[in-house]
């Protein structure tokens, strides 16, 4: 039967040792480089592909309520899977897994566990009768070398990313509980103390040459292997050699202290890549909802009560109160705004990041309108001048506006014009106030 | 045989893929068109079963050239082939086909039961293709046609890798493809390619074949121009 295995040549191996004599290594790195690190996450919550050079490994998490151990009644668990998938290697075999596989399941298990860097006791529902159990499943998809460091680095991406359901306890006895639908509340991410990074070296000739990240025909030919798990903080979590070549312990302390520098470049690598998606998602949820969300609030805020307050000036009834009442109506008006939205968590995290969406839908003065294409317009004109201006700017937004968006801005927009009306002559404080609820109603009335 | 040429394919020089119609023999008569790899003649169209680009040689002959990382062997292709096994009569050697090859022991020039070079496990041989059929296991020779021994058997020190076959042939073509031109400019290097897809490079500095080696790697879809810029920005970056 034909052995498909790749096998190395001579030259190969000879080459390989004679270039790291010179600290070259055949891809062009330096010794203590690691290759080119991607991380893409999958559509669903808790899965990830990391790319590590030319290796591919996908993670995928998964939870169950189970029953806990009998020695643990209130931490969930969490277990480790790896598929050797044969399309990654020809020399790997469908089915049972081999040696290699089951040791890096035992690795990066090892890992998460003994250095407790997900919160176990999070994820108990009910003592002795529900836990969480997490499931990670490691699928090689092409191994180029170093599955370890990329299968680890798999595993905390998901992790990081996964989300759980959120469960309430209730029942007459305390002990019924329901999952709820994700639709229905958002589920929750696990609680990870820190991100525990493997760094795998390689050994070749007597022991006292060693490089990082060995790619697949470097592990060919090396004389062997050491992978340890770090945290950036420094704190060592697990360490793994297993057979080949000894080596003297003052290496193995410098191959440590490495591990640390490159642990916590890694885990920034991770830790940005995880904030970029996360913060898309939430992106996504904002665009979902109906059309009242504001994406820049504190910028209307100011435009409004700029250009209400320049209008104000404008007409030359209004007194100092009216602008005073009319700026903290637009507050007040703001803040009724927000209302509906405070219940989604997601969009108050949205307001403070820096990320910006389109132009909001309600606000005509989100676009194309300027503060000082206003002002010009204040000049000592009559106030009809002015409207024409204002109405002129309007039409010019509605334009350029979405087709979709133009029902609600045009009605924004007659709101607007309505109030500045009103509100250059006023005779009482609930003048003052009408127009506002005028304006949403007509908000509500139209969306 | 017509005083007219017959007109030549419409998609010579294109891309094709399985199942393209190449030619049209129903306006044709008396005349002969030469199949090569990649063709096949159904009924009354010449029709491409692999995909690649179609190729034509003046006057009539016709082939899909295409590239892939497996190799099917072929006569008189030469090859970089790995000794796996030794027997008594044969070398076993892999040539990334779908069998294993054999070289026999005597196919060196002046081969001898007396003088049988002993090839370990790992050897690499530069060899030529003496016979290759789907049937049998290919078989290889150390010789050329006459029996000299022109620069086949092992190679020695160097570096080797893989590429597709497209690309080994690229690096064959003549005029030297101005990728090898670019490098042999600046460095001293010597290169065996093999048309199965696997490139041996040799160089007195270790740097100078990691960076034949990677430039020849990164070239594999480069046309003529983005090869030459390529090479210039790579020496470049080490001088």
């Amino acid at each position: 039967m034909m052995d498909q295995r790749w096998r190395p040549t001579v030259n190969e191996r000879e080459f390989i040792e004679q270039a790291l004599q010179s600290d070259l290594r055949v891809d062009g790195r330096r010794p203590f480089d690691f290759r080119k690190l991607k991380i893409v996450f999958g559509r669903e919550d808790g899965s990830a592909e990391v790319e590590l050079g030319e290796t591919r490994v996908m993670g995928y998490v998964t939870a169950q309520l189970v029953q806990p151990y009998k020695d643990r009644p209130s931490e969930g668990t969490l277990a480790i899977f790896t598929e050797f998938s044969p399309m990654a290697d020809p020399a790997f075999e469908p089915g049972r897994p081999g040696e290699a596989a089951i040791e890096l399941g035992r690795v990066i298990d090892r890992g998460l566990r003994e250095s407790r860097a997900v919160d176990m006791e999070s994820l108990c529902v009910v003592a002795g009768k529900h836990v969480w159990s997490l499931r990670v499943d490691l699928h090689i998809l092409d191994n180029g070398g170093n599955l370890i460091d990329a299968a680890n680095i798999a595993a905390l991406a998901a992790l990081s990313t996964f989300r759980r359901p959120e469960c309430t306890v209730g029942g007459e006895d305390g002990q019924q509980v329901t999952v709820h639908d994700p639709e229905v509340r958002d589920p929750l991410p696990l609680t990870i103390h820190h991100l525990p990074i493997a760094v795998t070296f390689a050994y070749f000739g007597d022991g006292n040459i060693m490089v990082i990240d060995p790619t697949y025909k470097e592990e060919a030919v090396m004389g062997g292997r050491m992978t340890a798990t770090i945290n950036s903080n420094g704190d060592v979590c697990s360490i793994q050699k297993a057979g080949g070549e000894g080596v003297m312990s003052s290496v193995i302390m410098q191959c440590l202290r490495i591990a640390s520098v490159k642990a916590a470049d890694i885990t920034s690598k991770i830790k940005s890549k995880v904030e970029d998606y996360t913060t898309t998602k939430a992106l996504q949820k904002v665009k979902r909802t109906p059309a009242l969300v504001p994406k820049k609030v504190h910028v209307p805020d100011v435009a409004m009560k700029e250009s209400t307050g320049a209008l104000e000036n404008q007409a030359s009834k209004t007194s100092n109160d009216v602008q005073q009442i009319s700026k903290g109506d637009d507050d007040q008006q703001n803040m009724k705004r927000n209302l509906p939205l405070t219940g989604d968590r997601t969009v108050k995290h949205k307001q403070t990041s820096t990320c910006i969406g389109g132009p909001s839908n309600w606000d005509p003065y989100s676009k194309g309108v300027s503060l000082s294409s206003l002002r010009i317009s204040q000049l000592p004109d009559p106030p009809a001048t002015v409207k024409d201006n204002k109405q002129e700017d309007v039409e010019l937004m509605l334009t350029e506006s979405n087709p979709e968006v133009k029902s609600t801005s045009n009605s924004g927009a007659a709101g607007e014009t309505d109030e500045a009306q009103e509100s250059r002559t006023p005779k009482s404080l609930k003048d003052a106030v009408k127009p506002k609820h005028k304006r949403k109603k007509k908000q509500h009335g139209k969306s | 045989m017509e005083s007219k040429k017959p007109p030549p394919s419409a998609l010579v020089d294109n891309h094709v893929v399985p199942g393209d119609v190449i030619l049209d023999l129903a306006d044709m008569t008396n005349q002969t068109i030469k199949l090569g790899a990649g063709l096949r003649q159904d009924y009354d169209t010449i029709q491409a079963t692999s995909a690649g680009r179609l190729r034509l040689s003046k006057p009539n002959k016709y082939w899909v050239e295409s590239s892939q990382k497996r190799y099917i062997p072929s006569v008189e292709d030469t090859v970089l082939g790995i000794v796996v096994d030794t027997k008594p009569d044969n070398f076993l050697v892999d040539i990334k086909g779908p069998n294993f090859a054999f070289l026999p022991v005597l196919s060196f020039e002046g081969g001898t039961r007396r003088n049988i070079p002993k090839f370990e496990i790992g050897t690499l041989i530069y060899a030529r293709v003496v016979k290759a059929n789907s049937i049998m296991n290919p078989e290889l020779s150390c010789m050329d046609a006459s029996g000299k021994a022109a620069e086949f058997g092992q190679l020695k020190n160097g570096y080797m890798f893989d590429t597709s076959t497209g690309l080994s042939r690229m690096l064959l073509s003549s005029p030297t493809c101005p990728l090898l031109e670019a490098l042999g400019k600046k460095l001293s290097f010597e290169i065996a390619v093999g048309l199965n897809g696997r490139v041996w490079v040799n160089a007195p500095s270790p740097s100078n074949v990691i960076v034949v080696s990677t430039a020849i790697i990164r070239s594999e879809s480069y046309t003529q121009i983005q090869q030459k810029s390529m090479v210039e920005n790579l020496l470049v970056k080490l001088s």
